[in-house]
């Protein structure tokens, strides 16, 4: 080839024309990311309410199935690392951290979703890999496939173990659920739209987009956790399980009690979701009082810290009638001793 | 030579469509179709964007001491009684609202966005719109742009993007229907992307961030999602509503 000029002309041509072939789209996505939580802050941070099903598309099964559901059923060995699924992803205080898995040859093989948040890490494999039998193993973080569309990266997930859609309120989601995640980075934000299906629980896709900041000061993942302990040592070894019997839970109608709304929409029915439905209560819907006036509340404006209640700088906010929260946390009334 | 096949290079990619000329319009440039009838599903704060929150409940807003003041003055009838009821239709308040939204092309450089909700619309001009004179209105000035995928590199294959979007000169409103005001010195940057589904499913989603030095401690960010709708037989327009 030396001698011959020619020829190395055209495979410097060759050479360049390639380098110009777009690379759809990669974006590189590597660096922590921490919580906005700006949009269902009760339930990210303090922790929601029993029996507030709202802005959920529940099947009938769904329902009677979240409607067993006890605080105690986490502290259960067995059910303890639930709420550290990728359907409860989006509703976690905490922030997670993406990395990627380099091929031989130097592409991305894999991006990997993980944090504290996950049990297991959500490995979207980008090699066009197929999705393994329904019957392979199935994981907290599921099996993944992404492709780039534009700039956005997407990936669909399935075989996702059993875990619970949401936070502290027991809405399940079966072994069978999928759900489909778009990723979009932009200067310092990472937006995650969540679309996820299931075909026992749900009556139409879930459907969460969030807002995440990227941490130059970097997040914890991959770090052990969901190591089960006892907490409640009078249940060991007795074979009882945490729940309500159907239609004997309490909290049943607490949204309807506390904040006056339609059962309908306490209890997730997919009509709620859509602007009609709101003309629909237009005219029996009536606001309940002043939040101050309200226990519980959570009347505050922000959480400071990650995970951490309390009132935003120079503000205080009644945290539902245990006390009143301060920037920092709770504020100790006069009399009580710290 | 090399240095010319360079340029040359960069060029092509650079157009993005191969060896095309480059489109005229912001409208033929679109790498995204906005257009049609989109709903609001209300799938998160439901709480906060379906029904009219109690007075004092501002959970998730990052608020000053000042916007805590004038919130929990809330006052509708006062709000009415001074033809100010669309307070909180402005844009940061509208979009999160439970609304449907029909986007078309005014002309080729301006994008139009309405709502049914408030009978609201948005205009968004990918050329610098003509001056207000200072004039502040519950949309204010939106300016707007294309971000190509990948830079705007890219030969012969399918176009894709996003719209970016910057809108001031707002007349002061509610971020919530409760009161959490925003001034006149808000900017407001959103970002829509439209992810099409494997069963054909569209999802147009805005990231947007409300920054305000009046009243909020740190900037205010959100992302709210609409599914396409096939045509417009759900279309409800009513007027603002100061109390509902």
């Amino acid at each position: 080839m030396n001698g011959i000029p020619g020829l190395r002309v055209v495979t410097f041509v060759c050479a360049v024309l390639v380098a110009g072939v777009p690379a759809f789209a990669q974006v590189d996505l590597t660096g922590s990311y921490r919580t906005r939580m700006y949009e269902d802050y009760i339930e990210r941070g303090p922790g929601e309410f029993m029996g507030n099903f709202t802005g959920m598309p529940l099947s009938d099964e769904g329902r009677a199935k979240a409607l067993l559901y006890t605080s105690n059923q986490p502290s259960t060995y067995e059910r303890q690392c639930l709420p550290q699924s990728a359907g409860v992803f989006q509703y976690r205080p905490v922030g997670f951290r993406i990395w990627s898995e380099l091929a031989p040859d130097g592409s991305v093989l894999a991006w990997v979703i993980g944090g504290d948040n996950l049990r297991n890490d959500i490995r979207i494999w980008m090699d066009g890999r197929p999705h393994p039998s329904p019957n392979a193993l199935h994981l907290a973080g599921g099996f993944a496939t992404g492709t780039w569309q534009g700039d956005t990266l997407t990936a669909r997930l399935t075989h996702l173990k059993t875990a619970w859609i949401r936070r502290g309120v027991g809405i399940p989601a079966s072994d069978h659920t999928t759900i489909t995640i778009h990723i979009t980075r932009r200067e310092d934000l990472l937006t995650m739209t969540t679309i996820q299906e299931d075909p026992y629980y749900l009556t139409e896709p879930h459907v969460v987009s969030r807002v995440w900041q990227w941490n130059p000061r970097g997040t914890s993942a991959d770090r052990p956790i969901c190591n089960t302990a006892n907490e409640i040592p009078r249940l060991e070894d007795t074979g009882i399980f945490p729940h309500y019997l159907p239609g004997q839970n309490p909290e049943a109608d607490y949204m309807v009690r506390t904040f006056n709304l339609p059962k309908e929409a306490a209890m997730g029915y997919a009509e709620t979701l859509y602007p009609e439905y709101r003309k629909k209560i237009r005219g029996t819907y009536v606001p309940p009082a002043e939040c101050a006036a309200r226990a519980p509340g959570y009347c505050c404006g922000w959480i400071e810290t990650q995970g951490r209640p309390g009132g935003a700088p120079n503000l205080t906010c009644n945290d539902g009638g245990f006390g009143t929260l301060g920037p920092r946390g709770r504020k100790p009334a006069a009399t009580e001793q710290r | 030579m090399a240095l010319a096949l360079l340029v040359l290079s960069a060029g092509v990619g650079a157009q993005g469509r191969g060896a095309q000329a480059p489109p005229a319009t912001p409208r033929a440039a679109a790498p995204v179709d906005m257009t049609g009838y989109w709903v609001a599903i209300i799938s998160e704060d439901w709480r906060w964007r379906m029904v009219t929150p109690s007075r004092g409940d501002y959970a998730s807003i990052p608020m000053n001491l000042a916007a805590q003041k004038l919130a929990d003055a809330w006052d509708p009838a006062r709000d009415e009684a001074a033809g100010e009821q669309c307070r909180a239709y402005g844009a940061p308040g509208l979009m999160r609202g439970p609304t449907r939204l029909h986007i078309t092309w005014l002309d080729d450089t301006t994008l139009k966005v309405e709502s049914d909700y408030g009978m609201q619309t948005r205009l968004f001009h990918f050329r610098t719109p003509a001056p207000t004179q200072g004039a502040k209105t519950w949309q204010g000035v939106s300016t707007a742009q294309w971000v190509m995928a990948g830079g705007g590199r890219g030969r012969g294959a399918a176009r894709f993007g996003s719209m970016k979007s910057v809108t001031t000169q707002l007349r002061p409103g509610y971020l919530r229907k409760n009161g959490v005001p925003y001034s006149a010195e808000t900017v407001f940057t959103e970002y829509w992307d439209v992810h099409t589904e494997a069963n054909g499913d569209r999802y147009l989603v805005d990231t947007n961030v409300v920054t305000d030095p009046v009243y909020l401690q740190l900037p205010f960010m959100t992302a709210i999602h609409f599914k396409k709708e096939p045509d417009g037989s759900k279309w409800d327009p009513t007027p603002c509503d100061a109390r509902f």
